[in-house]
Order: structure tokens, then C-alpha cells, then sequence
């Protein structure tokens, strides 16, 4: 899922200095999970604007906010909500945002939520970070360990110099990838892979804006 | 003599180290670099070295061709995309530099740039294979260049990585890399050394023993507890407790010269690499007390 903080409110309200009332936009996915979207923080972030005077016009709970089409569709039913409005506050991720910016062409939308990393939930509201997106998956080659993610330099050929008993020289509290691909690998009998050299990776496989359509590969078979 | 010619002498090579300083007066420098040559075989130059920001090692390592000296040029991932480190490479090779010992380098974390976004587009073993590429008239992607390098490239080792044996598989991908030569990080411990030796010995690389001056126990303590891959055993410890605030560097000195003379002696490998850290003057008093002066 997609990890997000919440943003500092005092930020939050030098963006919204010029403005007085607002429609505020969470999602039921990742951004609950989080603690920063669910009911309970649409709520909270209802009664801290009342309490800087302002307005809060409605609000709604999408499904998934970063569907595009689909929030749209449930925002009709708050549509005299959302017109009444000055602008609209998203606490979702940086694309549940856009969904908004998309949705409203003419009203500012700012975001609640810093987007941080796609990552697990590992206890509740504990996340770390599994994946890059780099577009290239290597997991069939490390044990199932992302490397790319999970080691500070990103290495794709073995531990550096600064592995130290398992940890990494970037900082204690994080252990040293490849001793965990290692670890892992040794354990899965998988070691004869560990040997084979990794080719430098193809970034242009992450290269931005990043952009795919199933549906026309689809059409085209016809 | 070049170092390949030293190594593939058979001759026992000692290398040293030189930082460059941050900022141009390079009065200290090259003082140090004067005061070593014709008594070390190769001068490593550091490529901003433990990620804190300075002059870069190709000029350096330019200044020192033109003193006559053999530098061994340090090159890193972290602050270079395959486009830059093949573009330095090319251009350190038009300079005249022969060799490159090819690294990842520190996190900027460890350095004073922290926000620095770290590069490692490419990483030591496949820098290796960029290199071989370069001495074969092509760039990595394979187009043919006009005119290739000739480098003799290097890589690094840490004897006492804990785990051990990832340590060693990343090895053996770099010596399948090119790796002609690898300089180690720092050992202290001469009979561990050796079994690791008698694992390297079944790869047709030169193996350069890395040792770094102890200049007091609290360094040794130090060292011990933060730098990973490195084990000073507790008598050497205690040696230097024994000598003294005022002697802790002669004893450090000492230590330094009895290992290398036990590494030449015993034949264990080919040859040492000195890291002084900041007392680079001391290096030919070192290779005296070794006998190798």
C-alpha cells in the first residue's frame, strides 16, 4: 500500500489562509490503514478547521480514492456540498489528491498527507518499505527481497564493505539486505543464483511519467 | 615501474594512500605524496573519501603523474550515473592514469553532504565489468569506441566481513569481473589472514594486504566498535596501552612494520596496502622498520 503521514497542520492552514470553506476527501484504502484518511481522521480534521474558523462544507469516504471515475461518481451525491465549497482538502496519497485536482478543474485542492513509500503493514500501523516501482522486478533473482529497496545503495551483487553482523553502516536499525538475501537464500538451497552477476538495472523501466493501458493491448488482439 | 609490472614481478608492492583535502591548498599533500615517492610502489588517491566533499582523485592522481609517482585512482558509485564514471574513465585514461580500483563507496550518510541523493546507478563488480569493456574498445552498451583504455583494474575486499561468505561470493563475482589486483580492508589479525589467503590463493589475483597505523588504543577501541569488517585483537590493544600516551604511535609504527615483515616474510600475499589516516609522514619510517627501505 501506499504509506502517508500526516502533514504538519500548521502548513496546512498558511495553505489555506485565503480561504474559508472547505470539502474534505479521504479513502478507505491504504490512507485508513494508515491512520490518516479513515472516518476518524475526516472527523478530526472537520473539528481542528471549526476550531480555526472555518467551514467544513462535507465531507465523503471514498472507496478508493486514487479510481478517478469512481470518486467522481460518489461525489455526486455531495455535489451542493462540493459547490459550496472554496477548495478541497485531500487525506489521501498524492494520487487520491490528483483525483481531486481532476475532478475539480476549478477549485484549489491541497493536500493533508505527505505520500511516503509503497510498503507492508508489518504490526498495525507499522510500515516499511517493500518496493521501488523501479519497473524491472528482480525478487526472482534475491530470494524475494528487494535489494533495490531494501539496501541504502541499492545493490544488486552482494553485501559492501560496510555490512557489519547483519547490520547496514547507514544506520544500526537497518539490517543489511544482502546478508538477509543471503540468509534467505541459503535457507531456499537458491545460493547458486546468489553467484550469478546482476546486469546494471534498465532505469528507463521506471522512467517518468510512467504510464499504462491493459485495455488498448486488449482491443488490439481483436 | 607501473604497479602491474611490480605485482606481476613478483616483487612485494606496497602501496600507500593519499586523501585529497577539501579546498585547493594542496601544500600538505604534496608534500606527503613527495616525501613517499620512490619508496611506495603505487599511491592510492581517494575519491572523496568516507562521502565528504573534495577535490576529486583524477586531479590528483594527474598531479601525481606529473611528479613521476604511480597513481592508483579511486573511483566510486555514489556520485556518478554509468555515463559520468565511463566519461572519467575515458578521461583519467587520456591523462595518462593506468590504474583504478573500482568501489561503491560510502553512503553520503557517512559524509557531510547528507542530503546528497546517492547515485549507485552501478556498483563495484559491475564498474568492473565497465572497465573491461573500456580496455576492449566498447562502452558498456557494447558500441565501439574510438580508441580504448588500458587499465589495470583493482577491486577491495573485507577479510573479516561477518558474515564471511556473501563477503567471498562477491569476491569471486569480481575477480569473474576483471579484477586484476584487490586491496583489503584493514587486517590485523595475521593468522586469520592467512586463511583467507589460502582462499584467495585459488584466484590468479594479486592480493594486497590493507593495514591501517593504530595510533592509540582509543583508536583500536574505536575501530573495533563502529568500522565494519575490522577486528584489532585485544594484545594489540593492549600493546599500545602499555607504551603509553607519548609512544602509542611508535608502538602503532611497530606494529605495523612487524606485520608487514611476518606478510613479506612468510610469503602470505603480494603485498601491502598502508592507510597511515592522516600520518601519511610516517609511511617510510614504517617500510624502514618492515626492512623495506
Amino acid at each position: 500500500m501506499i504509506i502517508t503521514k500526516k502533514r504538519d497542520f500548521k502548513d496546512l492552514l498558511e495553505n489555506l489562509k485565503n480561504y474559508k470553506s472547505f470539502f474534505l476527501i479521504g479513502c478507505s484504502e491504504c490512507a485508513t490503514l494508515c491512520g490518516t484518511g479513515g472516518e476518524p481522521e475526516l472527523a478530526a480534521m472537520k473539528e481542528a478547521l471549526e476550531a480555526e474558523g472555518k467551514t467544513v462544507t462535507g465531507t465523503l469516504h471514498p472507496k478508493t480514492g486514487c479510481q478517478t471515475l469512481g470518486t467522481k461518481i460518489e461525489l455526486k451525491k455531495d455535489k451542493e456540498a462540493c459547490n459550496a465549497a472554496d477548495a478541497i482538502i485531500v487525506l489521501s496519497c498524492g494520487a487520491g489528491t490528483q483525483s481531486a485536482v481532476e475532478i475539480f478543474p476549478d477549485k484549489p485542492v491541497f493536500p493533508a498527507n505527505d505520500s511516503l513509500f509503497l510498503g507492508n503493514m508489518t504490526r498495525f500501523q507499522m510500515f516499511d518499505e517493500r518496493c521501488s516501482l523501479c519497473g524491472e522486478c528482480v525478487l526472482d533473482k534475491t530470494g524475494g527481497i528487494c535489494p533495490v529497496t531494501a539496501c541504502p545503495k541499492g545493490l544488486l551483487n552482494g553485501p559492501c564493505g560496510g555490512t557489519d553482523n547483519g547490520k547496514c553502516e547507514v544506520s544500526p536499525d537497518i539490517e543489511c539486505a544482502w546478508v538477509r538475501i543471503y540468509e534467505r537464500m541459503k535457507k531456499t538451497d537458491q545460493l547458486e543464483d546468489f553467484r550469478k552477476v546482476l546486469e546494471p538495472k534498465d532505469w528507463s523501466a521506471s522512467r517518468k511519467p510512467a504510464r499504462l493501458n491493459t485495455r488498448e493491448k486488449k482491443e488490439e488482439k481483436k | 615501474m607501473s604497479l602491474k609490472s611490480a605485482l606481476e614481478s613478483g616483487k612485494f608492492t606496497v602501496t600507500a594512500e593519499v586523501g585529497p583535502p577539501k579546498g585547493t591548498d594542496i601544500a600538505k599533500i604534496l608534500h606527503e605524496a613527495e616525501e613517499l615517492k620512490g619508496k611506495v610502489d603505487a599511491l592510492n588517491v581517494t575519491d572523496n573519501q568516507s562521502a565528504v566533499m573534495r577535490i576529486s582523485s583524477m586531479s590528483f592522481c594527474k598531479l601525481l603523474l606529473d611528479m613521476g609517482q604511480e597513481p592508483i585512482l579511486q573511483m566510486t558509485c555514489r556520485d556518478r550515473n554509468r555515463i559520468g564514471l565511463q566519461s572519467d574513465l575515458l578521461g583519467a585514461s587520456i591523462l595518462g592514469i593506468k590504474n583504478v580500483l573500482c568501489m561503491t563507496g560510502d553512503h553520503p550518510n557517512a559524509g557531510d553532504h547528507k542530503e546528497a541523493k546517492p547515485v549507485y546507478d552501478i556498483e563495484s563488480v559491475q564498474l568492473l565489468n565497465i572497465v573491461r569493456a573500456l580496455n576492449d574498445g566498447k562502452d558498456m552498451m557494447g558500441n565501439e569506441m574510438k580508441g580504448g583504455t588500458d587499465y589495470y583494474q583493482g577491486a577491495v575486499v573485507t577479510p573479516e566481513a561477518v558474515p564471511l561468505e556473501p563477503q567471498l561470493m562477491k569476491f569471486e563475482k569480481k575477480v569473474n569481473a576483471g579484477a586484476n589486483f584487490f586491496q583489503t580492508q584493514a587486517i590485523y589479525d595475521i593468522e586469520k589472514f592467512k586463511e583467507f589467503m589460502q582462499y584467495a590463493r585459488k584466484f590468479p589475483v594479486k592480493i594486497l594486504a590493507g593495514l591501517v597505523l593504530l595510533k592509540s588504543s582509543g583508536m583500536a577501541n574505536f575501530m573495533n566498535k563502529f568500522v565494519p569488517g575490522i577486528t584489532v585483537p585485544q594484545e594489540l590493544i593492549d600493546e599500545l596501552k602499555e607504551a603509553g600516551k607519548e609512544k602509542a604511535l611508535d608502538a602503532g609504527i611497530d606494529i605495523m612494520a612487524r606485520h608487514i615483515k611476518q606478510l613479506k616474510d612468510e610469503k602470505i600475499c603480494d603485498g601491502v596496502h598502508i592507510m597511515a589516516i592522516g600520518a601519511e609522514d610516517k609511511v617510510p619510517l614504517i617500510m624502514e622498520r618492515a626492512g623495506l627501505l
